[in-house]
């Protein structure tokens, strides 16, 4: 009984010694060299793998930094300058600051703007919405309030506001990833300059269809009209198949073409509301703004 | 023996309730919208400018590719804007709007009603004929019907088979004609079994509809007494079984032999078409009379038995008007579909005009279409059961949710004829067809771009 006892534990105790060795042997012989500063950067990273970046997640893009050794094609919208500077000191690389971006919806079709001419009872999808009918309302551009935008965000950015039946994006939440734009089957959603302090100007309605036809499903529509774009003194606004659109990168919020639109279509976020401050923007000091500018609240 | 397909399909309650009503004529509205996308493929150029006068039957719009068709004016008048306009669906579509005035018909348009039953020898002549009246597939995919009778190289048609199922719930447009019209769909059929080389000719018909088999048994009959061009044309009895009218699942029940993955009927030697379009086939060889009128069932639970129709239209009259002619729409219908309640399309926009394909307007009540939450899948395998292309439907929910587009293909979403069997037989609510309809137009995509690039 108890030398059967010891043989298995003997026998056991050196199978056990042959077997580590051969491990040992085979992990020495077929070890995978990995650089490890992507081990490093990985570290620094936020870890979401939302895929923000355009790679599969945060260590395909630790992968990417670390093969390129140049950050000019790499950034981390998650993290963003922050990140990338920690980034940046591991791989000890150069990295240009870029401006914080953030997602904006661009449609203000409230219920109250944007009459509904019938009821959805699908599945409630934007994508099979899109796929079935032009939406619920006159506007066959705007949003349709399912909330696809809101189930891809995973930082919860986005929320949908009952009220309104839209999407709105919580700035200190969002990372710009683009989630909500690549989900959202009406590009509605447009990732723009946060903008200093969180100003921004932007056109908030996509509809193409002429001015009429817009107006008529939708009173806060832009009409195309291009009374922002001959104000505008950057030339920063552009009309485009009965659309506005501003360009950020030339936009210096003087918000000429906000009191100019004659919808509405044209939104101010985070202007200070009472009295007209010394304007931050450096171009907004030249002009000087008498309307007490509106400030909605995206 | 009764012949139906192999595997799935569903069997939903017939409910033809407007089948004894027999084909009024509408009346022409003022004005009448018609629409240059009303056929599978490239939407055909308007060939009028606004201020014209236009005589019905007269061409107005021509085919803009090879999968195209002409488009003619279902009314005379004068032409008052040419521009979009919401279809059915609410997406803009490019329109050419007439003034109604009198009803004067093109030159060379025969309309009268006598039967013409010599078919002309030059198929050239036929093909030319149908093409030039605009006939498009009528059966729902509007499919321009001289690309599909002109089979590529190499290839030949050994069975033309006739669509006369009629397998959607309500819908009766097409139990009428055969009631009504059936010598003219059987001259139709004799047409295009001449000019694709004379292969066999079935005509399938639903064993719910046995006055429809007696009256086209008869017009064959009472046909190949008069002229030995009408031999070899005959009738098939189906099981009334959802989808039997599915253009794989006809050819499966009446042919026995299987369409492979995204192939195409003629792969296998058969040729569908359906009874309404073998009648625009007629009017169009015979009579040179272009496909302008069609004919629509007004129907739903919720209408009074003296208010269901089944109308010869005018296409581009707005469903507006129809709904009005018919005496309004009921006060319980809640959905307005045009098509049947398993495939068709919920209208939207009830000022957009009828188009070739428009086969009905079926009012649906609340309880009808309202959707039951959704619950788990406990993967029981009624939807696989029930899809007549042999999908596993759940799981290609699941695949489609995850946005696994390898698999998908993999797992043959590409083949999904969107009959809806998996989403009506759900216990569990689950909108898989919903589900399944967009990402198979993702995957769809993928292969086109793919062999866009090859």
């Amino acid at each position: 009984m108890t030398t059967t006892i010891i043989w298995t534990i003997a026998i056991l105790s050196l199978l056990g010694v042959v077997l580590a060795v051969v491990l040992y042997l085979v992990a020495k012989k077929f070890r995978v060299e990995e650089d490890s500063r992507i081990d490093e950067v990985e570290k620094v990273l936020p870890g979401a793998n939302c895929g923000g970046c355009g790679n599969a997640g945060c260590r395909a893009f630790a992968k990417a930094c670390v093969d390129a050794m140049n950050l000019d094609s790499n950034f981390c919208p998650v993290g963003g300058n922050d990140t990338m500077k920690k980034v940046a000191a591991v791989l000890g690389l150069e990295v240009k600051e870029k401006a914080p971006m953030v997602a904006v919806v661009r449609c203000n079709g409230t219920c109250e703007n944007r009459p509904r001419t019938n009821d959805y009872g699908g599945y409630s999808s934007c994508r099979v919405k899109a796929a079935l009918y032009s939406g619920d309302t006159g506007c066959s551009f705007g949003c349709l309030g399912c909330g696809d935008c809101v189930a891809a965000c995973q930082f919860g950015a986005i929320k949908m506001n009952p009220q309104t039946g839209l999407p709105e994006v919580d700035q200190e939440k969002c990372t710009a990833c683009g989630a909500c734009v690549k989900a959202c089957p009406k590009n509605i959603i447009e990732l723009r300059n946060k903008g200093p302090r969180g100003m921004r100007v932007f056109v908030s309605c996509v509809n193409k269809d002429k001015g009429a036809v817009a107006r008529k499903a939708c009173s806060a529509a832009c009409i195309g009209c291009g009374k922002c774009a001959k104000v505008c003194p950057h030339g920063a606004i552009t009309v485009e198949n009965n659309l506005a659109y501003i360009d950020f990168t030339k936009c210096k919020l003087c918000r000429k073409c906000v009191a100019e639109c004659p919808t509405g279509a044209i939104h101010t976020v985070n202007f200070p509301v009472v009295k007209p401050k010394p304007e931050p923007a450096p171009a907004a000091k030249e002009t000087v703004v008498k309307e007490k500018p509106e400030t909605k609240e995206e | 023996m009764k012949k139906t397909f192999s595997i799935g399909g569903v069997h939903p309650a017939d409910k033809k309730i407007s089948a004894g009503c027999s084909i009024e004529v509408l009346p022409t509205p003022q004005t009448v919208y018609i629409s240059m996308s009303q056929h599978l493929g490239a939407p055909a150029t308007p060939t009028v400018a606004v201020g014209d006068k236009v005589k019905a039957g007269q061409v107005i719009g021509e085919p803009a590719g090879f999968i195209s068709a002409y488009v003619h004016s279902s009314v005379s008048g004068t032409v008052k804007s040419i521009g979009p306009r919401p279809d059915l669906a609410g997406n803009k579509v490019t329109h050419v709007e007439i003034a109604v005035e009198g009803d004067e018909w093109a030159d060379g348009i025969d309309l009268s009603e006598t039967l013409v039953t010599e078919i002309p020898a030059d198929n050239r002549f036929i093909i030319d004929r149908i093409k030039s009246n605009g006939v498009v597939g009528l059966g729902g995919a509007t499919f321009p019907t001289h690309v599909k009778l002109t089979p590529p190289e190499g290839k030949k048609a050994e069975i033309l088979i006739l669509n006369g199922a009629e397998c959607e719930p309500y819908l009766t447009s097409d139990y009428r004609i055969m009631l009504e019209k059936p010598d003219q769909i059987v001259i139709g059929a004799a047409i295009m079994k001449q000019v694709l080389g004379g292969p066999r000719t079935v005509i399938g018909i639903e064993d719910n509809k046995p006055e429809a088999i007696e009256s086209v048994r008869a017009a064959i009959s009472r046909l190949q007494a008069k002229s030995a061009s009408y031999s070899g044309i005959e009738v098939a009895v189906l099981k009334k079984k959802y989808p039997q009218g599915g253009e794989k699942q006809l050819i499966d029940a009446v042919a026995h032999r299987q369409v492979k993955s995204m192939g195409l009927p003629i792969d296998v030697g058969a040729v569908v078409q359906n009874v309404a379009t073998s009648l625009a086939v007629y009017d169009a060889v015979m009579k040179n009379r272009p496909l302008t009128t069609n004919t629509l069932t007004v129907t739903g639970d919720c209408l009074p038995a003296d208010r269901q129709k089944n109308y010869l239209f005018r296409i581009g009259v707005p469903f507006s008007f129809i709904i009005e002619q018919s005496g309004g729409m009921p006060e319980d219908a809640v959905k307005v579909i045009s098509g049947g309640p398993m495939m068709g399309k919920a209208i939207s926009n009830l000022d957009a005009t009828t188009v070739k394909g428009s086969s009905s307007i079926l009012y649906l009540t609340a309880e009808q279409t309202v959707r039951k939450p959704e619950s788990n899948c406990i993967r029981c395998g009624k939807c696989v059961e029930a899809c007549p292309m042999g999908l596993e439907p759940y799981l290609l929910n699941k695949l489609a949710r995850n946005g696994m587009m390898d698999e998908l293909e993999q797992n043959a979403i590409q083949d999904c004829i969107e009959c809806g069997c998996c989403l009506y037989s759900c216990p569990a609510n689950i909108p898989l067809l919903d589900v399944i309809r967009v990402a198979k137009g993702d995957v769809m995509r993928a292969i086109r771009a793919r062999s866009a690039k090859k």
